[in-house]
């Protein structure tokens, strides 16, 4: 983005000024959300960790998430993703300082000022994104990165790429998503920026969206062999009974299992340790009192924004 | 990938909601494709219908599914390149009104069609697909007597557990009860009801359930199929349109209904695999996998 286009998004964001002030530039500038999460008697610095240890185990709530993902609130996925970018963007942006690195078609000039916890909520609100759109994102990354070696997720690509991301998966894998006009209004770019960006998305990982365990694979297989459909699965080849259709499950457990400490995140935007319920409990039976009062409900206006959307297929 | 100075375009074949097709000419190979042209929206970008057409069908090789071969990128719009097809179900079965008398097909036909479509629609499922659009329209059918599905832009995977799951699906003489009461819980059996719908139109030459609004298509086929309670089908109370007020009907004899509009001689399996499929409630429907080794298809599979 452009400093003009992050303006912009700036301007669209009033509603959201107390996130925006709170988590700035999560990723650099931890000082500062640190001195503002500091408000509630939260430090991190060396010389303070002794003080406040006992405090900050207090203050740092455990929250139980159903292995079902499609039941898991899209706040605290938002918050659980945003770290996971954050970590990746963290590695990333170390790495390509001290590289010649290529520009793509997703890099802003300068970081946006928009942090991505707030970027990725802003869009989970306005664009009305489902727990399967806002986790396949994050295997895009993987897909993208595997046929596109130029492209790394870091501070000047992430914004441009989570909005391309969400918006392709919301069209390939959901009933009701919203035209690319409205996914652009919410991102702060351009419609025709988008259009350009979920093509350019498209063409390299040559259409292979769903998320299944041989797919990345397959994308690669096209790539290098400059074929459109492999010929690597024969005649009616058919996948094994495995749950292999459906890679999300696995990327929601890695995502909790790397960032759902609090204390290993680099992301402090919200306080939370995240664990996942034991497969095949009751949510009722384990835990249900701390998920339930850490639950927060998804206050956002769905029904608004649902109102926004197109009902496809129509 | 292709480009679009390869393929030389001849006639228009049909114009689709979202796209228009063509007939074209392969000039390196000499083989005759579909070129199925889809203008890029000012607003949409590429549709959601090309995003998973061209997704879905890559995942799917099978020779009872229409080939996709590649997609050309302009400026403008995307050209998807498909296996060429002659002719569609429907345009076959139109061809055969004589005067205003619509005939079926000859048995043989009905079972060689009916067996290609299930395998199809089996391989499908067995990819996690749901094509949620069959309907004879869609059905593409060439010289040599083969029978493909096509056009997949309502199509979704259902592995990956989406909370939308839209109601308004598949077009509406060939929608399953359940979906016409708006369920959003469908799965396989959605398409196993338009399977059982386009046998009955095959054999005879007219649709079944022809409804021209939600409500007249759920009365239509609760008049030949009987209507359906809680008892014969437990759990329909909770289907968002339910309506218990519904006219009580008893399931007619729909062998005797479809054996007197064909001079065909219809079998005791055949009326039995059609119940099989045209089951009201989504739960007792056969799978595509069963209903291939239904007796009716003894001759292929023995």
């Amino acid at each position: 983005m452009s400093v003009q286009e992050t303006e912009d998004v700036g301007a669209h964001n009033n509603d959201n000024n107390d996130e925006l002030a709170q988590s700035k530039g999560s990723k650099k500038e931890s000082v500062l959300s640190q001195s503002l999460n500091g408000l509630s008697g939260e430090e991190e610095d060396d010389d303070d960790e002794d003080d406040d240890d006992e405090e900050l185990e207090e203050a740092v709530p455990d929250v139980v998430l159903p292995s079902n993902f499609s039941k898991c609130p899209r706040s605290d996925l938002v918050i659980l993703i945003s770290r996971m970018l954050s970590f990746l963007i963290h590695i990333n942006d170390s790495a390509s300082r001290t590289e010649q690195y290529e520009l793509t078609r997703f890099h802003s000039r300068v970081p946006p000022q928009i942090s991505v916890y707030d970027y990725l909520m802003r869009m989970t609100r306005y664009s009305a994104l489902e727990p399967a759109v806002l986790i396949a994102s994050v295997y895009y990354i993987d897909l993208f990165s595997a046929v596109y070696p130029a492209f790394s997720l870091n501070s000047l690509t992430v914004h441009r790429f989570l909005l391309t991301a969400t918006a392709v998966a919301s069209k390939g894998l959901c009933d009701s998503f919203c035209t690319n006009t409205h996914y652009a209004r919410v991102g702060g770019v351009q419609c025709s920026e988008l259009h350009v960006l979920e093509n350019d998305f498209l063409k390299r990982v040559k259409y292979r969206i769903l998320p299944r365990d041989d797919n990345i694979m397959n994308c690669k297989i096209e790539r290098q062999e400059d074929i459109f459909v492999t010929a690597h699965y024969a005649e009616g080849h058919v996948r094994g009974p495995n749950n292999g259709f459906n890679v999300l499950d696995t990327y929601y457990r890695k995502i909790i299992e790397i960032v759902g400490s609090y204390d290993s995140s680099p992301d402090k935007t919200k306080k939370a340790h995240y664990s996942m319920e034991a497969p095949h409990t009751k949510p009722d039976t384990k835990s249900s009192s701390q998920t339930q009062q850490k639950k927060r409900g998804w206050e956002g206006p769905d029904a608004d924004f649902k109102a926004n959307c197109t009902k496809k297929p129509s | 990938m292709a480009s679009s100075s390869q393929f030389k375009q001849l006639e228009k074949l049909g114009n689709g909601t979202y796209a228009t097709v063509y007939k074209g000419l392969n000039k390196t190979t000499g083989v005759y494709v579909a070129l199925k042209e889809v203008k890029l929206d000012s607003e949409e970008g590429t549709p959601s219908t090309a995003v998973r057409e061209i997704s879905l069908m890559k995942e799917l090789k099978h020779e009872n599914i229409v080939r996709l071969y590649d997609v050309i990128h302009t400026e403008n719009k995307l050209t998807l390149v498909f296996e060429f097809m002659d002719n569609d179900l429907k345009k076959y079965m139109d061809s055969r009104i004589v005067g205003n008398t619509p005939y079926g097909f000859e048995m043989s036909l009905v079972k060689y069609f009916e067996w290609q479509l299930l395998q199809g629609v089996a391989f499908c499922h067995e990819n996690r697909i749901l094509h949620r659009d069959l309907k004879p329209q869609n059905l593409l059918i060439n010289n040599k007597g083969q029978l493909k599905l096509g056009d997949f832009g309502l199509a979704r995977a259902f592995g990956i557990p989406v909370n939308t799951f839209s109601s308004e699906v598949v077009t509406l003489w060939y929608r399953a009860p359940d979906v016409l009461m708006g369920s959003r819980t469908y799965s396989t059996s959605i398409d196993i009801w338009s399977c059982g719908c386009i046998l009955a139109e095959m054999i005879t030459g007219r649709p079944l359930f022809p409804g021209t609004n939600d409500e007249e298509q759920l009365k239509l086929i609760f008049e030949t199929m009987g209507t359906p309670s809680e008892r014969t089908w437990p759990g329909i109370s909770n289907l968002p349109k339910y309506n218990a007020q519904h006219p009580q009907h008893l399931p007619k004899d729909l062998g005797a209904l479809l054996q007197s509009q064909t001079r065909e001689k219809m079998d005791l399996a055949l009326i039995d695999l059609l119940y099989g499929l045209l089951q009201l409630n989504p739960d007792r429907r056969l799978s595509a996998k069963q209903a291939l080794n239904h007796p009716w298809f003894a001759e292929y599979y023995q």
